[in-house]
Formats: C-alpha cells, sequence, structure tokens
C-alpha cells in the first residue's frame, strides 16, 4: 500500500476533482457541495470515483458513489479505501 | 470471430432464443456467463457442450428480478472474465390471459420478470461499462411490444417499456461509448410458443409463412453486440419475418 501524507492526499484530489469539474482548485473547499455550488452530474461523479481508483490503484465498490459530495468525504472515502 | 476476446452475459441462457444466443456468442469467440433461474441440469449440460466446442463459459442461478442477485452475476462475471463487455437481456416469462381474468399477481410477475429484470442487469453492470468507456447492451423485446398483442397486456407492457429503457439509456451513456438496441422478434419456434392456439391463423399474418428460428434471432444479436453495428444506437430491430410490416 502506498504511503500517502494528508496534505498530499487532499491536494492530488483537489487536482483530480478540479480537473473533472472544470473549477479552479481554490473554489473546492472542504464543504463546497459538488452538485449544488460546483456543477457536478452524476456522469462526473462517476468519473471522479473511476480516476480516483486509477491513481491509487484501488478499488471502490460503486454503491460509494452517492458519497461523493464534497471534498471531505472524498477524503474519507479514500482514506478508507487506502487502510484497507 | 466477430467477439473474440470479448466477455457476454446473457440471461434465460439455457432455453429458447437466450440458449441460441449463447451459442452463438461462443462460436463467434465471447467468453459467456449466462445465467438460469431453475434447472442446475440444464446449465450442467450446456456448459459440457460448450467445452465440446472448446468455448469459454460459465453459468450461475440467479433470479433477475432481485437487484441483488442480478448484481452477483455480473460481479461473478467480472471476477472469472475481468470485464463485460456485452449484456444480452433475455430472460423473459408469459403468462397469456384476457385482461379482465388476469390477476394483479400475473401482471407483475411478468413486468417484475421482463422489465424489472431488465433494469435490474442494466444498472448492475453500467458502471463498469462507463468506467471501460465501451459496452454494448442489447435486450430482447418482442414484436408484442412493438404493436401490441391480445391476451397479453402484461408481457406487450413489459416489452414496450422494454424498448423505452432502450432508447432512454442509448441516449444516457452514449458519451460513454455504449451502445444499447433491442431487438423485437416476432413468432419464434421455442418452448414458450409450442403452446399457441390457432398456428395456422397466425403463419396467415407473416410474410415468410413460418415461425422463426432462435438461431435467427442470436445472429442479429451477434451483429448488434459486434463492432459491425458500431455506429447504430437506440433502435428496435425487428426480427419477425415481416409480421410488423
Amino acid at each position: 500500500m502506498p504511503n500517502i501524507d494528508t496534505n498530499n492526499l487532499e491536494q492530488s484530489l483537489k487536482q483530480i476533482i478540479a480537473n473533472i469539474l472544470e473549477v479552479e482548485p481554490d473554489k473546492i473547499t472542504p464543504q463546497a457541495n459538488f452538485v449544488e455550488d460546483l456543477g457536478m452530474d452524476s456522469m462526473m461523479a462517476l468519473e471522479i470515483l473511476a480516476s480516483i481508483e486509477k491513481k491509487y490503484k484501488l478499488r471502490i465498490p460503486e454503491e460509494n458513489l452517492t458519497k461523493i459530495t464534497n471534498l471531505s468525504k472524498v477524503i474519507e472515502l479514500a482514506n478508507k479505501f487506502l487502510s484497507k | 470471430m466477430l467477439l473474440k476476446d470479448k466477455v457476454a452475459i446473457v440471461t434465460g441462457g439455457t432455453r429458447g432464443i437466450g440458449r441460441a444466443i449463447v451459442f452463438d456468442l461462443i462460436q463467434n469467440g465471447a467468453k459467456v456467463l449466462f445465467t438460469y433461474l431453475k434447472s442446475d441440469e440444464s446449465a450442467g449440460i450446456m456448459l459440457d457442450e460448450i467445452k465440446e466446442l472448446k468455448g469459454k463459459a460459465e453459468a450461475i442461478k440467479a433470479d433477475v428480478r432481485l437487484y441483488d442477485e442480478a448484481r452477483k452475476a455480473v460481479e461473478e462475471a467480472i471476477n472469472k472474465f475481468g470485464k463485460i463487455d456485452i449484456l444480452v437481456n433475455n430472460a423473459g416469462i408469459i403468462k397469456d390471459k384476457a385482461l379482465m381474468m388476469m390477476e394483479p399477481s400475473e401482471w407483475l410477475d411478468v413486468i417484475n420478470t421482463n422489465l424489472t429484470g431488465y433494469f435490474n442487469m442494466a444498472k448492475a453492470c453500467i458502471v463498469t461499462m462507463m468506467k471501460q468507456k465501451s459496452g454494448v447492451i442489447v435486450n430482447i423485446s418482442s414484436i408484442a411490444g412493438v404493436v401490441g398483442m391480445p391476451r397479453q397486456v402484461n408481457y406487450s407492457s413489459a416489452k414496450a417499456g422494454g424498448i423505452g429503457l432502450t432508447k432512454s439509456l442509448a441516449k444516457e451513456v452514449a458519451p460513454y461509448n455504449i451502445r444499447v438496441n433491442a431487438i423485437a422478434p416476432g413468432f419464434i419456434d421455442t418452448d414458450m410458443t409450442k403452446d399457441l392456439k390457432q398456428k395456422d391463423e397466425l403463419m396467415k399474418m407473416i410474410p415468410f409463412s413460418r415461425f422463426g428460428k432462435p438461431e435467427e434471432v442470436a445472429k442479429v444479436v451477434t451483429f448488434l453486440a459486434s463492432d459491425k453495428s458500431s455506429y447504430i444506437t437506440g433502435q428496435v430491430l425487428k426480427v419477425d419475418g415481416g409480421l410488423a410490416i
């Protein structure tokens, strides 16, 4: 399992999400809602999930798609599967 | 080998049209996982026959009316074969009766298998296909869903529903390079049609004056599953000997 420090993880996830949602990384605050504040649709949610899986070589079951709502939830999700 | 190294799931694979589809996909080089509801024995015999053809197949007992079982079948295909390229929604039942005699349970049984089953399987596969940025879904509908058939309000409704599902999903997942099409068979020689009354009368309605063979539907499934149909999506292809012209 790769050893990833928390700050790095947050920055990397922020960058992935910013690219997919096509917004400035600064707008992705921990609590900014992806759908309401940043215009995410369900297809983008899937792209975020797939990109995280690819970058960290994880398998995150699709039932977790509904948890992709804000940065802090995504960090939580990534941490959960990185620690498995 | 139109489907070399492709992985397919076929629901209701041990009988009738489903069985012919499994064999046609295998003969075109696909690896196939097929589901069945009842007979372990028929599934076992089929796997032996496929082995003799040097084909690769798995069978799983699954009730597609239940999402969890549909999901289990899809997981099994991914575990065994690593991906899913093709889903063929085929499992179906009939409970024909005049509406005034039809029990609500007979309505629901047919809707649950023939429509909800299609939804369950499509939902269970779709995220995998979207991540792959490729995939093909072929829904076996029926001419009954296109023109309506007496004594089949349940079946015709479910099959028409399958066409709606096909068109809607085709638009939804086209950006992910996933194609979704339906086939509407007419009268095909299977267990499902063997007890039909007044076959001679029905034959008069068919320009080809005969029932179709399951293999004649299966070949069209292979076409729609292959790259030969790479620009076709959201369509309902009638395979009916001209019945619904």
